[in-house]
């Protein structure tokens, strides 16, 4: 049985996932996603370049476009933009809230958004990752830059960590990953933070 | 008859010593005093064991007749024989149980159970006997001897003078501890057979406490500090508490320093859930219970007077793990820059009401990144303080270093 983790707080038996952080350019890159499990509702995940798996990411960038789409399945696709790259999000009837939010919001705006990433494939081989958004919201760029400073600490610490835990001794063989190029996306992120 | 768990226990025992002992021999040793010699398996487990101590002139191996065990070298599965002292008798919660409490020797202290069935004769608080052929077993994640009909019990007189251990709150492990600490709250009894409950604090952390009703047992005072000897140790769903019943309760002077038991906790709000923002709840004195749209309460139905409470209930998120957070008025209304008074206002002259409050306090500080500090009660952590993080623009100096260091 799992004790308590001694001196911090006890942990339940269902675990939320945690929001992982990930820069655009290290997202574009992934293309390994399991099911954790037999059932049909396991969690999903993607594995990230720098070796972590994550059912769900926290992000914070500009969105820059938005629109509309559908007729009677009415959802909204948006880009939203950080130092290193875009992100596709995407809200449909499932995610009613962050439709609603996304629709609300006037681009340009600093968007901080949860949601879950999706891998696609298209027939020509090509392929897209998506976010499917629990929520977007605007918020001020002191959080952005917060953010870029967060994600930044967490790439860090993925790179450092690769290959010595199960999951970035995948990534290592999955992807051949080469940490200096991450450690430079990190680098220019950080640059434009101080200009 | 299988002998070989037998045999497994003892050479594993040998093998600890440092010294080799082949199982498949001792099982025919073990065999033969049984099969051939009618001896019984736990004797007979004790012979092969002092054999092969007095081959490898080993000491502490003793499980030979007569030689006893200290209570902290009990290992589950194992028969033993213990000279310990009775330091608390528990009343027997099933008619199988004769007895049950804690013993006690100089190493330690373990929780007991004398079966129904066992005939043995009624043990007295304060006194030390001699078990032998006890069985020692796990129950509820810690050690515990069960005295069988084949235990055999005598009183010894001894005049060892028993000073129990005193273990800091943060090192307690299920099973008996003897803790000094202070009471810091005492909570509502949730039960007709609670006497109390509440919260124990030294130095090193919290512990929530419960004591149940029984003939002798007093409630604690808040605020005082107790040495409280022979306490069992629950856990339940991960979580520890102390129950005080079986526990040597001894006031003592003066004051010690607390952990507040407050914990710090930083991340990004990535979710706000149903039920924050402005609601209501039940007026009934003591009840306070949060009412459904239709002003419904679960225990006192529909209550037309309510009243009104703002709080967010959301999960902070640091990327490595996510805690769920129960944000308090106070703190709502300083981090949402908006106070109660403004929020009914907003909803009773809004169209959508109350909703019109859980979206503003939405908007305003979700995906936000919050320092917050508080108290972890069933898994939620009650937040007392919390601040918006600002940007740091050192930091942003210290991560270039490490991005551009060795590349």
């Amino acid at each position: 049985m799992a004790g308590p983790a001694r001196g911090g707080f006890p942990r339940r038996e269902f675990e939320r996932e945690p929001a992982r952080r990930v820069f655009a350019g290290e997202l574009r890159e992934s293309r390994i996603h399991f099911r954790e499990g037999e059932d049909e509702k396991s969690p999903t995940y993607i594995l990230l370049p720098t070796g972590e798996r994550c059912n769900r990411i926290f992000l914070v960038g500009t969105l820059t476009e938005k629109k509309k789409q559908g007729e009677q399945n009415l959802f909204y696709r948006a880009r939203v933009v950080d130092p290193t790259g875009t992100f596709f999000i995407m809200a449909g009837s499932y995610q009613p809230e962050a439709m609603q939010q996304i629709a609300r919001i006037e681009s340009p705006a600093f968007v901080a958004v949860v949601g879950k990433p999706n891998v696609y494939e298209t027939p020509d081989g090509a392929v897209l990752i998506s976010v499917r958004c629990e929520s977007v919201t605007a918020v001020d760029k002191d959080t952005r830059d917060r953010w870029v400073l967060d994600c930044a600490k967490a790439t860090l610490d993925r790179i450092d960590a690769l290959g010595t835990t199960p999951d970035g001794e995948r990534a290592v063989q999955e992807y051949k990953t080469d940490p200096a190029l991450f450690r430079k996306m990190v680098y220019e992120a950080l640059s434009q933070l101080s200009l | 008859m299988d002998y070989s768990d037998t045999a497994d226990r003892i050479s594993q025992k040998v093998k600890a010593k440092g010294h080799e002992a082949d199982p498949a021999k001792i099982e025919g040793k073990l065999r033969r005093l049984v099969e051939e010699f009618g001896v019984p398996p736990a004797e007979a487990e004790r012979t092969v064991m002092s054999e092969i101590a007095r081959e490898f002139s080993l000491n502490g191996l003793g499980t030979a007749a007569g030689e006893e065990k200290s209570l902290n070298s009990l290992l589950p599965g194992e028969w033993a024989t213990v000279e310990a002292k009775v330091v608390s008798l528990t009343s027997a919660p099933s008619p199988a149980i004769a007895q049950s409490g804690i013993l006690a020797d100089t190493t330690g202290a373990i929780r007991f159970v004398v079966w129904t069935k066992a005939n043995a004769p009624i043990l007295e608080d304060g006194k030390w006997y001699r078990f032998e052929s006890a069985v020692v077993d796990e129950y509820r994640g810690s050690v515990n001897l069960k005295i069988h009909s084949g235990t055999v019990i005598r009183e010894i007189s001894r005049d060892t003078v028993l000073s129990p251990r005193v273990t800091p709150i943060a090192d307690l492990v299920p099973g008996i501890g003897s803790v000094k600490a202070k009471v810091i709250q005492e909570w509502d009894v949730t039960h007709d057979r609670m006497l109390q409950s509440g919260l124990l604090a030294d130095e090193t952390g919290t512990m929530k406490f419960v004591i149940w009703k029984e003939e002798g047992r007093e409630q604690l005072v808040p605020g005082k500090v107790y040495s409280l000897y022979y306490a069992v140790v629950d856990e339940y769903s991960g979580r520890y508490s102390l129950n005080l019943n079986s526990a040597t309760v001894v006031p003592e002077e003066g004051d010690i320093p607390v952990s507040s038991g407050d914990t710090r906790f930083t991340g990004a709000l990535v979710h706000i859930a149903p039920g924050s923002g402005l609601i209501k709840r039940c007026p009934v004195e003591g009840c306070n219970r949060v009412l459904s749209r239709q002003n419904y309460c679960p225990v006192h139905e529909i209550q037309p007077g309510f009243n009104y409470d703002l709080r967010i209930k959301g999960w902070l998120d640091d990327g490595k793990v996510t805690r769920e957070v129960l944000i308090q008025r106070e703190v709502t209304e300083q981090l949402t820059g908006m106070s109660i008074e403004q929020a009914r206002e907003l909803a009773e002259n809004n169209p959508l009401g109350m909703d019109e409050v859980f979206l503003r306090v939405r908007d305003r500080i979700l995906g936000r990144y919050l320092s917050c500090t508080g108290r972890e009660i069933d898994f939620r952590m009650l937040v007392n303080s919390c601040d918006l993080l600002p940007f740091n623009a050192e930091e942003t100096a210290s991560l270039l270093n490490r991005a551009g260091g060795s590349s």
